[in-house]
């Protein structure tokens, strides 16, 4: 493992969905990639793995997106945390950008709105 | 979408073949559906008086349904039926298959006959539907009852079908039934949406077609129905919902859903109140559940 690399987390329930972003994110750069399938171990890998970025789905089992980001806000306030989800409701919005996401996607993302994203931060 | 319907129906019984058939629904797309052939659908007109009232007007400078008129085969009521009909586009594919010359009329009635046979045609189930047609959704889910959810799952519906041509790529046939009993399938994607609205939604396929909807829909090369094309389905079924929470919230509703569950060998237990929305797709057919 390459520590210059940057990490980024992908938390997602749907192995689809971090199947493509791994292979998006792959031709985008050298990242070190960690997955995670689940709200709790989203949090646990977060504070394991301490990343650069994360991609933060909202609806999970164990622990939705927006509970995990709040927790993800208390260890690391600037994070950079994009919230990457189908359920982009008024509601979601709302709460994710009051607990501290940098943007939200709708699902279905496109390559160039993950390659904006990334060429802005690294 | 009926000529599509129609179109699987005449395929599968060998009436065409996979090349007469795209080429009429190609031709279809530049026509304008004929009186002659709308007359035999609705058993006003015989084959034989239709080919009598085409032949005239090859002589006379007369329209076909003054022509019907005047030879006492319809009344002025039939031809505004009729001219209705033709408004709403159906029977297209029947017009295309006799201009291309796979058809006579006599078959065509032939076919027509025994599909609305085979289908029961007339009966309150069987329900295609156009894909914009959000009205006429709802009024089949009015027909089975539904009084309180109707137009939210006409919203649904309407927007899954615009779901499959976007994201599976294919044009389905849509047909919506009330669920009599329980169900099982040899997988089940499903997902519960709460709020002021709750919904149980699922996708049910037999493995064949699961297979085939998550390769689609993954655009990946999917053989199995392994961990990636269960992944696949689930989150299609997530996708569409999502979005359907998004217009919903639009309109100020807001509603929550849980994460997506797949199962193999799944049955699902009737509550009482549920709707199977078959999707007909080129490749097979999976089933949509609501409750």
């Amino acid at each position: 493992m390459g520590n210059n690399r940057p990490t980024i987390l992908v938390c997602d329930d749907s192995l689809l969905v971090r199947k493509k972003m791994k292979d998006c994110l792959s031709e985008l750069g050298d990242f070190n990639i960690v997955e995670a399938a689940n709200g709790q171990s989203s949090v646990e890998l977060f504070k394991q793995n301490d990343p650069d970025l994360v991609f933060l789905d909202i609806v999970m089992p164990d622990k939705n997106g927006i509970e995990a980001l709040q927790e993800m806000m208390e260890v690391k306030k600037d994070v950079k945390v994009i919230m990457l989800s189908s359920s982009g409701t008024k509601t979601h919005l709302k709460a994710a950008m009051e607990a501290g996401a940098s943007d939200f996607i709708q699902k279905p993302w496109e390559k160039s709105q993950i390659e904006h994203i990334v060429k802005n931060i690294f | 979408m009926f000529s599509q319907y129609f179109g699987h129906y005449l395929l599968n019984k060998g009436l065409v073949t996979p090349e007469q058939l795209t080429d009429a629904l190609e031709y279809q797309r530049s026509m304008h559906l004929k009186l002659g052939v709308i007359a035999i659908n609705a058993g006003y007109m015989t084959p034989a008086q239709v080919e009598q009232i085409h032949n005239m007007q090859k002589r006379v400078d007369k329209r076909f349904g003054e022509l019907a008129i005047e030879h006492g085969y319809i009344t002025e009521g039939m031809l505004n039926d009729m001219l209705t009909t033709q408004k709403q586009g159906h029977l297209m594919l029947g017009q295309a298959l006799i201009d291309r010359n796979y058809f006579t009329m006599e078959q065509l009635q032939s076919a027509l006959d025994d599909y609305k046979r085979e289908n029961g045609i007339s009966k309150r189930q069987f329900n295609v539907v156009r894909k914009d047609d959000a009205k006429e959704i709802e009024q089949i889910f009015q027909s089975y009852g539904e009084t309180l959810l109707a137009a939210t799952y006409s919203d649904y519906v309407t927007l899954l079908i615009k779901n499959i041509i976007r994201f599976v790529d294919d044009n389905p046939t849509v047909e919506i039934n009330q669920l009599k009993t329980d169900i099982t399938a040899e997988w089940y994607a499903c997902q519960e949406i709460q709020g002021k609205i709750s919904m149980h939604t699922g996708i049910a396929s037999d493995t064949r077609q699961f297979v085939i909807l998550a390769a689609k829909f993954a655009q990946e090369e999917i053989t199995e129905p392994d961990e990636l094309a269960q992944a696949s389905v689930g989150e299609f079924l997530n996708l569409h919902n999502g979005i359907f929470l998004v217009n919903m919230s639009n309109n100020g509703v807001e509603l929550e859903m849980q994460p997506q569950m797949v199962s193999g060998n799944y049955t699902f237990s009737n509550p009482g109140k549920a709707y199977v929305v078959s999707c007909h797709m080129t490749w097979g057919k999976f089933d949509i559940i609501l409750a």
